[in-house]
């Protein structure tokens, strides 16, 4: 989807401030498949996606408030809003359900990797893809599912200073791919 | 520190991808502030994740979009737009009303300047006319001084003869002298002092010639010296009051003034 620039930036964000419903409206058809698109790729399901992009939206709307536009781009607070309530809907109690104490175990391989053939080829993560392997695993665990640092090293036995140095290395390897 | 090396430390893309931990997201915060190439950096970064995601978007179904907005329904402010339009900064309505404002100031010093300009032209005319009336003066004045000039040239001549008329009986406060040239005959009148003619009368000037009364002119409004006629000979000048145009004999009652001549 190209984004049509019926707005700039600081205008949009002034006219989303004063609940003016073209400027949301306008924000909801740019953004919204870009967002779901993230969101699915976290949480893995149609359905829960689109409940997700429904509350993202309403975060949007009542939070816009504190964006802070000389931290970073519109998009970028976002795309975290959207990424933080993928995986808190996916630690959620529904999903506790399901996976009682979910832990971080020697699964990850599975989890991460070529089991989930469907979302790799769809949104961001037919990006990260596009990585090695050793770094596809650490960008998955740590964007797409939110494990720390910390908890990637002690499930993958590796040291903490080699996860930090691989996983800043393949963000690097991913600014180049999607470098215009 | 290296810049460049912070830059390709991955630590600005675990930044934007919210994946940095408080203390480094506070770091590059404040190195963002210090060091421009940094901030690029982060802008370049955060325009190719946003292009990225727009590209790999995957539209939500319609009944997502109906939900929401009917979710946020009572939300909206109706009127924003209208708010909205005189606070969002537009470059060309700055401009239009920049325009304006400088074509009302350019009326405004038009009609400033037009009015000054009439004033100018007023007062200028006015000088003109005033100058041309001074010249005109001037040119008078210069003239009685050149004939009062003439005429005490004439009055100190050694051939020019002074006859004083002093008032007769019952006219005694009445005085006037006629200068004779005694070569060219010329008679010339300075009327010291007479009553005024009053309306339909005039002075005239008479010389006894042999006896007899010979018309030397009427008095006009001349100043100073008035020219009379041509008198060759004469023994007696006086002045009597005659009707407007002079009469062909003297009205003897009506003698203010007589002087013997030589």
């Amino acid at each position: 989807m190209e984004v049509v620039n019926k707005y700039n930036e600081p205008e949009l964000v002034l006219l989303l401030r004063q609940r003016n419903m073209s400027a949301y409206t306008y924000l909801y058809e740019n953004y919204a498949g870009a967002l779901r698109s993230v969101i699915f790729n976290i949480v893995n399901e149609e359905e829960l996606a689109n409940d997700v992009l429904q509350e993202v939206f309403i975060k949007i709307w009542k939070q816009i408030d504190t964006y802070d536009n000389l931290k970073g781009r519109l998009f970028t607070w976002m795309l975290n809003i959207s990424r933080n309530a993928s995986i808190d809907t996916v630690r959620s109690k529904s999903f506790q359900n399901n996976r009682q104490n979910r832990e971080l175990t020697e699964d990850v391989y599975t989890a991460a990797g070529s089991s989930q053939i469907n979302t790799d080829v769809m949104g961001l993560r037919k990006v990260v893809h596009q990585l090695k392997e050793e770094y596809r695993v650490l960008v998955d665990l740590s964007y797409f599912q939110g494990y720390t640092q910390d908890e990637i090293a002690k499930a993958l036995g590796i040291p903490l200073g080699t996860v930090k140095t691989r996983l800043r290395t393949a963000l690097i390897q991913l600014r180049d791919i999607i470098k215009p | 520190m290296d810049i460049q090396a912070y830059i390709e430390s991955g630590v600005i893309e675990s930044y934007v991808l919210g994946m940095a931990d408080s203390q480094e997201a506070a770091e590059l915060e404040q190195l963002s502030r210090q060091h421009p190439e940094i901030r690029k950096a982060i802008d370049a970064f955060e325009l190719a994740l946003e292009k990225t995601a727009l590209a790999n978007a995957m539209p939500p179904p319609a009944h997502v979009k109906e939900q929401l907005f009917a979710s946020l329904d009572g939300d909206f402010r109706q009127d924003t737009k209208m708010a909205v339009g005189a606070k969002t900064f537009s470059f060309t309505r700055y401009m239009a009303a920049a325009s304006l404002i400088l074509l009302l100031g350019s009326a405004a010093l038009n009609v400033y300047f037009y009015t000054q300009f009439r004033a100018s032209s007023t007062a200028y005319q006015a000088l003109l006319i005033e100058k041309s009336t001074l010249l005109s003066e001037n040119q008078n004045t210069q003239t009685r001084i050149l004939d009062m000039y003439g005429s005490m040239q004439m009055m100190s001549d050694p051939t020019v003869a002074k006859v004083s008329m002093p008032g007769v009986k019952g006219k005694e406060n009445s005085l006037a002298t006629v200068f004779w040239d005694t070569k060219s005959k010329d008679v010339y009148l300075l009327t010291n002092k007479l009553p005024e003619a009053g309306p339909g009368k005039q002075y005239q000037l008479w010389a006894i010639v042999d006896g007899k009364p010979v018309d030397a002119g009427v008095i006009g409004a001349c100043a100073g010296l008035c020219k009379m006629k041509n008198i060759p000979k004469a023994s007696l000048f006086a002045i009597t009051l005659e009707k407007t145009g002079g009469s062909p004999t003297p009205t003897l009652d009506q003698m203010y003034v007589a002087g013997k001549a030589g």
